[in-house]
């Protein structure tokens, strides 16, 4: 045991703490023997393992990590539930109490595992015959040292500050003794009552060395884990393992449990009794009909991590394994916690850093094929992307000028085979400014497409309205044309389109050629008076008088400034919408489009993931999804 | 309740499977207060006409033994396999490694058959059975929980999971630490390994387990150093689904 020299710690100050040598805990262990059942570590047949102590000569104190675990004592494998009897009247017996019990010797990972017993049965409807058990014990924990199959020090539990009444620290002639609890010490009041406390307990803090290491922080764990559900390593391991389930029966804290009734001789009552269960076996998933739902061993070997490491880390903030060690060390397969978890975690590394980092931040550079000047403020270019790219209407791309940053800009030109866009950008701050100073020919840095577009399916067949307010046709005409593109396959299409000035109107040339022609039914208003096309002077909801369209069979979709929703919403849900087949533009300022950066959240919902194109029904509830 | 109305009977076999039974002495007295033993060629010369349960132990080998477990089985509502020659033909299945001449001679010093011999088989390759109680020789333990099962009327179940399990519960060394191969990883459980706890290796009398992870297995063999085909070789005492069904299923 390397100490190291001048490190100590300080007892707990509030209970006292006593030294006792060889024969005085001999005779503690003797005097406790008359009032308790005392269980410890014990030679029985050919290996050292826990048992009951009828002499204190019997407990062994210094013993290796390989003894099987002390979880039999609290938790066995065949336990009675209760008793019943049959014949005429089922009779449910009540149980006696269990005796007052201690547990001698549980090192600094098995006081841990009994903290992650209490943990998952305990919690809810506490399972009391363990918990009758677990209050009928003391538990006398003891230093250690590790093995080359422990992992404790990368698990936080190769020491133990609490979960103890009493912890022997070992001394040259002795044990220093430390209770934990009041139960503890007035154990050590009662039975080695002629040893005086220890006036100021000092403990050399002892170094412990454990061969085998996570190659991470236990944190990562559990998202680590996430990341690898389909790994293949599972495969390998499941190859490798002969489902025995040595792992879970030497396990500290595998409580899993079958139920069965054990019958008397004369079949006239019996006993329900558990037994330990194992998630590797091949009857632990099967139901009734034989179905088994985790056939293959591959699957379970990956349950098993995952309840240790990912499931039960995320329900308590504890693994639930304490780095014992065990099941590796008695696995015939050779299959070895920290081999898996440090190969898996090394695999997915390597995977994240194929690419440099930032590399999803990094745009792809493309080529500006024409600029056409829409309006005053608007201009509208047409892209070379530098590869293919798939989206649906209402998707957005992340567009950058080196040096000034980066903006959403959302696809103004349908879908199709071809490798080029269409973008409207606003000239607006100095970003957009110099976007629109770009020439034909000229490059720009280019990220995406992000985000959730319109669900095309549920428009088909169906009659379609479209409701655009200013820059919000930019969205509108990715849909449209992508209609226009399939005319025959949908019912009526209405556009109505709102600016403030006629002179603010997007795709004038696009405007006249669909008023014109008999594809769909252009309405549109403007603010500000003006003697053309017959433009409706005011605002847009002006424009849904004499709306002539049947609310079963059509479907809506809303793009325009945030205002416009507060008046349009209503408009359509007194026409009769049902609120899955409103759809809405709710664009954000999508910053990262990966969504991380928080900045487009809505309540708690990302738009650079889940849209800019929501179902009215998805986002009602959200206090932040219209402007009120 | 009813008494169930239980025999024992016994084709080619060393009857220590119904030496067991008797064996449980206290514990049998008190099973004859549940049941009604009807027959028991070790304990009784009375012969029954219908059964609830028929215990069948020993293989099928001799042609008249076929004609006999036809009758038991007539007669009988659930019959259950008594132990590995009943239950997988058992040791009875070396013999199927020699030539019959061989076997004569080897045992008895002449070459000509004694009397008529077949194949020895399990007698689910002659007859419909309807469970099993696994083991050379079964355990008495795992018999009187099968009995107090098929009397309750419960779907007979034997543990599916190895002898490994066992092994742990009971807090053994490995055979396999202790370098010396065993077959409890392909072995079906239910014994409390008790040839472990005797200082043996489990040499596979149970049976393997329903899914037995050859592959795996083999491999464990040879990270040890072992030749698989030598170590099955000198293990192999009892059959193993590998090594074919060609004559022992069922008609």
């Amino acid at each position: 045991m390397s100490a190291k020299g001048t490190a100590r710690t300080s007892g707990s100050p509030e209970f006292a703490w006593r030294r006792l040598g060889h024969l005085e805990l001999d005779l503690f262990v003797g005097s406790l023997l008359n009032d308790y059942q005392v269980f410890g570590v014990r030679q029985q047949r050919a290996r050292l393992g826990y048992a009951e102590i009828n002499d204190p000569s019997e407990l062994i104190l210094d013993f290796p990590p390989r003894v099987h675990s002390p979880k039999k004592c609290l938790f066995p494998n065949w336990e009675k539930l209760f008793r019943f009897r049959l014949g005429g009247k089922v009779l449910l017996e009540t149980e006696a109490q269990i005796p007052p019990r201690i547990v001698f010797g549980l090192h600094p990972c098995d006081l841990h595992a009994v903290r992650i017993l209490d943990d998952c049965l305990l919690e809810g409807e506490a399972d009391s015959t363990y918990r009758s058990k677990r209050e009928a014990t003391l538990l006398v924990g003891v230093e250690c040292q590790p093995d080359e199959y422990c992992f404790c020090t990368s698990l936080g539990t190769d020491r133990a500050v609490a979960g103890f009444d009493l912890f022997l620290h070992q001394q040259e002639d002795g044990y220093l003794v430390q209770p934990g609890s009041r139960r503890g010490e007035r154990l050590l009041e009662r039975y080695a009552s002629r040893v005086t406390p220890v006036a100021d307990p000092q403990v050399p803090r002892q170094e412990k060395r454990a061969r085998r290491q996570l190659r991470f922080p236990v944190e990562s764990l559990a998202p680590l884990l996430g990341d690898v559900y389909e790994h293949e390593h599972w495969t390998e391991i499941g190859g490798r393992c002969v489902g025995c389930g040595a792992c879970n029966l030497l396990c500290p804290t595998c409580y899993c449990f079958n139920v069965h009734d054990a019958l008397d001789l004369d079949l006239q009552g019996g006993e329900r009794v558990r037994t330990w269960d194992s998630c590797q076996f091949d009857q632990f998933t099967q139901v009734s009909g034989g179905n088994n739902f985790r056939p293959d061993q591959s699957d379970r070997q990956r349950h098993r991590f995952f309840r240790k490491y990912k499931y039960l880390w995320e329900k308590h903030q504890r693994t639930a394994c304490v780095g014992c060690g065990r099941c590796a060390r008695e696995c015939l397969a050779g299959i070895d916690n920290t081999e898996v978890l440090n190969h898996l975690f090394a695999d997915q590394l390597a995977q994240e850093t194929k690419s440099s980092p930032g590399a999803e931040y990094q745009p792809l550079l493309a080529e500006v094929l024409a600029v056409e000047q829409l309006t005053e403020r608007e201009k509208m270019f047409r892209l070379r992307l530098p590869e293919p790219i798939s989206f649906s209407p209402g998707m957005f791309m992340e567009v950058s000028v080196f040096g000034l940053g980066e903006a959403p800009l959302t696809i103004a030109s349908p879908p199709s085979q071809q490798r080029e866009i269409e973008l409207v950008v606003r000239s607006k701050g100095g970003l957009t400014q110099a976007l629109h100073r770009l020439k034909p020919g000229d490059s720009v840095g280019i990220r995406g497409p992000f985000g959730n577009g319109f669900p095309i399916d549920e428009f088909l067949g169906r009659d379609v309205l479209l409701v655009a307010g200013g820059l919000g046709l930019v969205t509108l005409r990715s849909l449209l044309l992508k209609i226009l593109d399939r005319r025959e396959e949908f019912g009526r299409v209405i556009l109505l389109y709102g600016a403030g000035r006629v002179v603010d109107y997007l795709f004038q040339q696009d405007l006249k050629r669909w008023h014109q022609g008999d594809e769909l039914d252009c309405r549109f208003s403007a603010r500000e008076f003006a003697h053309q096309w017959g433009v409706t002077v005011g605002d847009i909801s002006l424009l849904f008088r004499d709306l002539d369209l049947n609310p079963i069979r059509s479907v809506a979709a809303i793009s325009g400034p945030a205002g416009m929703y507060r008046h349009v919403n209503p408009l359509l849900f007194q026409l009769g919408f049902s609120e899955e087949r409103v759809f809405l533009n709710l664009e954000r300022h999508m910053k990262c489009g990966l969504g991380k950066c928080g900045r487009c959240q809505i309540n708690d919902i990302c738009v650079c993931q889940s849209g800019p194109i929501f179902p009215y029904r998805d986002v009602r509830h959200l206090r932040e999804a219209i402007e009120r | 309740m009813n008494r169930k109305r239980v025999g024992f009977f016994d084709l080619t076999g060393c009857e220590g499977c119904q030496l067991t039974v008797l064996n449980l002495e206290e514990q049998l007295l008190d099973l004859l207060e549940v049941i009604d033993l009807v027959e028991f060629r070790e304990l009784m010369q009375d012969q029954a006409e219908r059964l609830d349960i028929a215990f069948v132990e020993g293989s099928v080998v001799k042609p008249a033994e076929e004609e006999r477990l036809r009758a038991i089985r007539a007669k009988s509502e659930r019959l259950i396999a008594l132990g590995a020659c009943a239950a997988t033909g058992g040791i009875n299945r070396l013999a199927t490694l020699h030539a019959p001449d061989h076997l004569w001679s080897s045992s008895f010093g002449r070459s000509e058959p004694l009397w008529e011999m077949g194949t020895p088989r399990p007698l689910a390759a002659v007859v419909p059975i309807d469970g099993e109680v696994p083991g050379c020789p079964i355990d008495g333990r795992e018999f009187v929980s099968i009995l107090q099962g098929l009397l309750m009327g419960q779907e007979l179940e034997i543990p599916t999971f190895p002898v490994c399990a066992e092994c742990k519960l009971a807090e053994l060394p490995c055979s396999f630490e202790q370098g010396a191969p065993c077959l409890g990883p392909l072995t079906r459980s239910g014994c409390g390994a008790v040839c472990i706890r005797g200082g043996d290796v489990c040499r596979g009398c149970r049976g393997e387990v329903d899914n037995p992870r050859s592959g795996p297995y083999h491999r464990i063999l040879e990270e040890h150093g072992w030749q698989v085909e030598q170590v099955l070789a000198e293990l192999r005492i009892y059959p193993h689904q590998a090594d074919g069904d060609d004559d022992a299923a069922a008609d």
